[in-house]
């Protein structure tokens, strides 16, 4: 029980609307993860300046700094940190600036996607 | 005289009555006002190879019906490009100067005028008297201007009938573009509504479920919350399917077997059918011709026909798929027994939102339509009323 403690991953999930921020916290915290929420791109950045992380959530469509934006000042600081791109909408996958990202998850009221995901990026490190 | 002619045959382009119909009267006046025995209207068919009787006067038994190419006084005057008056010698010959035509027989003067403009020749006007006759300058110049005058009535008919058929043609068309624009406008609509209600409904069914998993398994609380979770869910899968509809996704183009992949694509319906008693009927062709297509779009087309083919034989029936390659179309066929579709709502079912089932969303057939028109392909509904229905989907096969 400790040593699982000590191993918690800390990852952070960026999304504008707040239940989803929520939905990802609650249910993520559930598999075992320290979930860190942003409420937006420029949130995000000044949360990734101050810790490390695990494993980034990262959703497309934000007012501000949109989520492709952010994806590529990440890489191009925090060149091996993990990126998942969620978005409602299938077509970013042709969009050139989602290639970059580790992951793409179509969002979906069932997180096992998300979550088979997360499991299958931080387990392969 | 030659006036009433005259106003006779301009009035020919000025009536609704068909022109052919005119005809008649017309060469009745032409006769009688200048004194001939008979007057026949002849008309070229299409290719211009053939005179064909259009109207006469009186009795058609005694008249040639058609003139081939290059016979007769008609050709004769068609070569020569001018009107022809004749005036034969022997009555019984049936000859004029060495020119053969049976229309001359009994007969003993004989004027062909050409039915012409500047793009070409429509006809002739044909005069025959059986009494030998001098066609003086004043009647040989009322003739020209009578052929003249029908060449431009059956000019004008010609451009009438032109510009019903464009006009029609135009509506046509203008009716399928206004439907096509409502399309565009209305999967535009649907795919901004999408986008917006995804988040909040990712939120209402990841909640609700995250509600029903905090009571017991009987508790009533539980069952109205995975009530949400299934509702949610269902408009989630809707909305997936407008998105796949109204996003203009790019394509992943490869070289794909058609026949293995309808084959992976029917194996995931294998228990489904056997379930409900559907028999699948497979004739594949192992080695055919490679289509460039986008293997998950291609599967989605027969994923809908499929599934379509499933609904319509609820109990029990027989699946058959073809592929083939058929001149420079690579095809496959879906055909099912389920009784085919009803012949008042086959015009819509490649329509978007168009559907018969309670649980449908209107939008298989849309998509498979969009995905095999995107590979430059058709699809195409076979309807056998009482039996079933055929879809039809071809594909442009590779060259090699």
């Amino acid at each position: 029980m400790m040593k699982k403690q000590i191993m918690k991953e800390k990852i952070l999930v960026v999304d504008d609307e707040e239940g989803i921020r929520l939905l990802y916290k609650e249910e993520l915290e559930e598999e075992g993860l320290d979930v860190h929420i942003a409420a937006s791109g420029e949130e995000a950045l000044k949360k990734l300046e101050k810790d490390k992380y695990s494993l980034i959530v990262l959703d497309i469509k934000m007012p501000g700094i949109d989520g492709i934006e952010v994806l590529r000042r990440i890489k191009e600081k925090w060149k091996s940190l993990p990126v998942i791109l969620c978005t409602a909408y299938h077509h970013y996958k042709q969009d050139f600036g989602t290639w970059a990202s580790d992951a793409y998850v179509v969002k979906s009221s069932d997180l096992k996607e998300l979550k088979d995901t997360i499991k299958g990026i931080l387990g392969s490190r | 005289m030659g006036y009433e002619i005259l106003e006779k045959v301009i009035e020919l382009t000025d009536s609704s009555e068909a022109l052919e119909k005119r005809f008649d009267s017309l060469a009745k006046s032409i006769s009688q006002s200048l004194s001939f025995d008979q007057c026949a209207i002849y008309l070229f068919d299409e290719e211009r190879k053939i005179f064909s009787l259009s109207a006469a006067d009186g009795d058609r038994n005694d008249l040639v019906h058609t003139y081939h190419d290059g016979e007769g006084l008609p050709w004769s005057a068609i070569k020569k490009n001018r009107p022809i008056i004749a005036n034969i010698s022997d009555v019984n010959d049936g000859r004029w100067r060495g020119i053969k035509d049976n229309g001359l027989l009994g007969f003993a003067t004989a004027a062909v005028y050409p039915i012409k403009d500047d793009t070409g020749n429509y006809g002739m006007l044909y005069l025959k008297s059986r009494k030998k006759k001098i066609v003086p300058l004043r009647k040989r110049k009322l003739l020209s201007v009578i052929s003249l005058q029908i060449g431009m009535a059956i000019k004008t008919n010609e451009c009438i009938l032109n510009l019903t058929s464009v006009n029609t043609k135009m509506r046509d068309m203008q009716a399928r573009l206004i439907h096509a624009e409502k399309l565009l406008a209305l999967g535009e609509m649907a795919a901004t509504l999408a986008h917006e209600i995804k988040n909040p409904l990712m939120s209402i069914g990841g909640f609700a479920k995250r509600l029903s998993q905090q009571f017991t398994k009987d508790a009533p609380e539980r069952m109205y919350a995975d009530m949400i979770v299934k509702e949610s869910k269902r408009v989630e899968k809707l909305l997936h399917g407008i998105l796949n509809f109204s996003t203009n996704k790019g394509f992943d183009l490869k070289d794909e077997n058609i026949s293995s992949l309808i084959d992976d694509t029917l194996a995931l319906f294998e228990d489904e059918f056997k379930r409900i008693n559907i028999k699948i009927v497979k004739e594949l062709k192992g080695n055919i011709t490679a289509v460039k297509a986008d293997a998950e779009q291609l599967r989605l087309v027969f994923t809908n026909l499929f599934t379509n083919a499933m609904q319509a034989m609820e109990n029990g029936g027989i699946l058959t798929v073809k592929t083939d390659c058929v001149e420079k179309w690579i095809t496959a066929e879906v055909t099912d027994t389920g009784g085919g579709i009803e012949p008042s709502i086959i015009g819509n079912i490649f329509n978007p939102f168009f559907t018969t089932k309670a649980e449908g969303t209107g939008l298989g057939l849309a998509i498979a339509h969009t995905i095999v028109a995107n590979h430059k392909g058709m699809i195409e509904v076979m309807n056998d009323i009482g039996k079933g229905v055929t879809f039809l989907v071809k594909l442009p096969a590779l060259v090699q």
